[in-house]
């Protein structure tokens, strides 16, 4: 994973050259703007903060994108910083700002992702839906974790053990010893809309299931699985 | 490393959530356009008012090269009038929350999705009848950061504390809604109210949801057996529950 406050300084590069090449790579069809990265960022963020599961990884590449923006405006600054006019000062200080909030956003985002991996690295590793979840790096580090984890217990107590009680992954019994986060528990998640329609949920409940018309901006408390496909497809986010 | 905190926007978070949300600045200074991340910034050149996201709307503030013009749901007029509302019309449920500021028509567009705090929903031009989703932490911090630049300030204060008792109540009241499982709205509820609630509302939710799973499980068994959709009879049941106006 790039480490984004180890950026090292490069001032003989034009810094405004380099946003330009994020954004003229980034075509995917649909326009990128800063303005719209950083509402889907947040949006991750969010997401990622409200629920127990690991969600997929960002797509149309945010994160990688996000990233490079930090890095070349942390490299307009080191440019800048060199005229000390007090005018520009003040305007350093913004700049400075906004990469300090960008930078919260995006360790927040991989910091509460690596603490979903480390719950349940195995769980994560078990199937390749659950793999694609996963950025590669994280991956990486999913495998490790589980490696180091392994060769401990093994030389702690495991290795004792009769061969057939050795595994981690037994679902002997219909039980599987892979735990897993908690998919029914209960969040709050916001309606965004579709179209001109509403978005609807169905509520699964101890007495009543049925379906629930769920208004733009409305938020509800529901379980994760019955709004889970909701989320991933962008028709609701969490709060 | 990883992130040690349980799911939920810690207070704090929200706080930062609600530095995103726009709002009207009067320029004292000028100041070029900047390229930021998020964007160009919209050149200031006093007195012309120009909005800015509040984190920087504060940066400016705090060395006197601005003055925030507080939105218009801000008012101790405007407080007083939804506060009637919370206690007198709608004493059951939170006042409505601002509708979509953007136009939506049946062709999808990218404004249809934009949710808080990137709806201009405390800019000077928003409406002044509805209570925005960061009303409680953008009341304080203004109050917080420019009392100077709102009116009776000590009424503004007093308001927003008697709405935040009057809403938490409610908030504590839907936790009856929950018992059930489902779906339950809390249509018009604020960040900060989600932030403080949610530890309570998600322990009710699971514990119940766990002493009641066999009976969920039985219940389902024998829906399966008899083959009873009975979907619309849940829907009007669900939206009663809701209170859909």
């Amino acid at each position: 994973m790039a480490d984004i406050s180890d950026i090292l300084a490069d001032v003989s590069r034009d810094p405004f050259a380099e946003y330009d090449e994020i954004y003229a790579s980034a075509d995917r069809g649909r326009l990128h703007s800063g303005q719209a990265d950083l509402q889907a960022l947040t949006r991750a963020w969010i997401n990622e903060r409200g629920v127990a599961e690991l969600l997929p990884w960002p797509k149309d590449g945010l994160i990688e994108r996000a990233t490079a923006l930090v890095k070349a405006q942390i490299e307009t600054v080191e440019t800048m910083t060199g005229d000390m006019d007090p005018k520009t000062n003040f305007s350093l200080i913004i700049i400075q700002t906004e990469v300090e909030r960008w930078k919260f956003l995006l360790r927040s985002l991989l910091r509460a992702r690596l603490a979903k991996i480390d719950r349940h690295a195995l769980h994560y590793l078990s199937t390749p839906e659950l793999q694609a979840r996963m950025s590669t790096s994280e991956t990486a580090y999913a495998t490790r974790h589980q490696q180091l984890l392994h060769g401990h217990y093994l030389s702690s107590f495991l290795g004792a053990f009769p061969p057939q009680l050795q595994n981690l992954n037994d679902t002997a019994g219909g039980i599987s010893m892979v735990g897993g986060p908690d998919m029914e528990g209960a969040v709050f998640a916001r309606g965004l809309g579709k179209g001109d329609e509403n978005v609807v949920v169905f509520g699964r409940g101890r007495e009543v299931d049925g379906n629930v018309e769920v208004q733009r901006g409305e938020v509800v408390v529901a379980r994760w699985a019955d709004v889970k496909e909701l989320v991933e497809k962008g028709d609701m986010e969490l709060v | 490393m990883a992130l040690p905190l349980p799911p939920g926007l810690t207070p704090t978070e929200v706080a930062f959530l609600c530095e995103m949300e726009m709002v009207t600045v009067i320029p004292r200074q000028k100041l070029e356009s900047l390229n930021l991340l998020g964007g160009p910034t919209q050149p200031l050149r006093p007195p012309h008012r120009t909005p800015l996201p509040l984190w920087l709307a504060l940066l400016l503030k705090r060395q006197r090269r601005a003055n925030i013009l507080p939105p218009p749901w801000l008012l101790p007029s405007s407080l007083e009038r939804i506060l009637k509302q919370e206690t007198d019309v709608k004493p059951q449920t939170f006042s409505p929350p601002p509708p979509h500021p953007y136009l939506i028509r049946s062709s999808p567009s990218h404004t249809d999705t934009i949710s808080p705090p990137f709806l201009p929903s405390s800019t000077a031009n928003a409406p002044s009848d509805y209570l925005p989703y960061h009303w409680l932490e953008l009341g304080e911090i203004l109050l917080e950061a420019c009392s100077d630049d709102l009116q009776e300030p000590g009424r503004v204060r007093t308001l927003l504390r008697d709405l935040r008792e009057v809403r938490m109540a409610k908030m504590r009241g839907s936790t009856k809604d929950l018992e059930g499982g489902g779906v339950s709205s809390l249509m018009g509820v604020g960040a900060m109210e989600v932030s403080e609630g949610r530890g309570f509302i998600v322990g009710v939710m699971d514990g119940l949801r766990k002493l009641g799973s066999s009976r969920e499980a039985a219940r389902r068994e024998k829906e399966d057996d008899e083959g009873i959709g009975g979907a619309g009879e849940d829907d009007e049941e669900e939206d009663e529950e809701m209170g859909f106006e």
